[in-house]
């Protein structure tokens, strides 16, 4: 029961995946938090601009294509596409340093 | 003219070169370090690249270094009283203080001509 050649589930030679499937409620309510603060950066900057007069390529083209965290759709705020999965979802946390970089999109078509 | 106040609020440890490269461009080594930058294109795109780091303000103007050490200051808790200057009497001034300057001024008199006594 003790010592070091106990039997554990990874010993015991099943595969053992540790980290969840999904994410609990309050890594969601981070996760949503992550996302509106980073649409409230791209407003500072295209309010800012816009006072000035000018844009930037890379700001227009993020507010046309990129949806804000209150048009985003559930399933696209906590999972994303993987074309390995089954049915083609797996969870955002999947993602290497996905606290820190921006899924938003689906690939056409999903 | 009006700045980016940028504040670095998550840290670039494992991001890939280029975005590590943008945030030490933009000056910011350390988290929670404060750098301004005017309101340009160009800024803005370096702040486009590391969106998801940074908290971005709109400020009228750029803090030195020691006014932002200032505003993180808690209170001293006390103050020193400075000399308020006197009030100075003129013709426009109401009777009623003129007169009780008239009122101290010969007793200031008196008391120097004590010191003098004393001397």
């Amino acid at each position: 029961m003790f010592g070091p050649f106990r039997i554990t589930n990874s010993l015991s030679g099943g595969l053992l995946w540790k980290i969840p499937w999904r994410l609990s409620p309050t890594q969601k309510a981070r996760q949503r938090k992550r996302l509106r603060a980073v649409d409230q950066v791209v407003e500072t900057l295209s309010n800012a601009l816009a006072k000035k007069g000018e844009t930037l390529k890379a700001l227009e083209r993020w507010k046309a294509e990129m949806p804000t965290e209150a048009q985003m759709l559930p399933r696209d705020k906590y999972t994303m596409f993987d074309r390995k999965a089954k049915r083609y979802r797996k969870g955002i946390h999947k993602l290497p340093k996905w606290t820190r970089v921006s899924q938003r999109i689906n690939p056409p078509g999903f | 003219m009006s700045y980016f106040r940028i504040t670095l609020h998550r840290s670039a440890i494992g991001l890939p070169k280029r975005t590590r490269g943008v945030l030490a461009a933009l000056g910011l080594h350390r988290r929670s370090q404060v750098v301004f930058h005017p309101v340009e294109a160009q800024f803005a795109g370096m702040i486009m690249k590391v969106k998801e780091l940074v908290k971005v303000e709109e400020v009228d103007r750029a803090l030195s270094k020691r006014e932002l050490q200032d505003s993180r200051k808690p209170p001293a808790g006390f103050y020193v009283e400075r000399a308020v200057d006197r009030i100075r009497t003129g013709p426009s001034s109401s009777p009623l203080l003129k007169a009780a300057l008239e009122a101290q001024q010969p007793q200031q008199q008196s008391q120097t001509q004590a010191e003098e006594v004393r001397l």
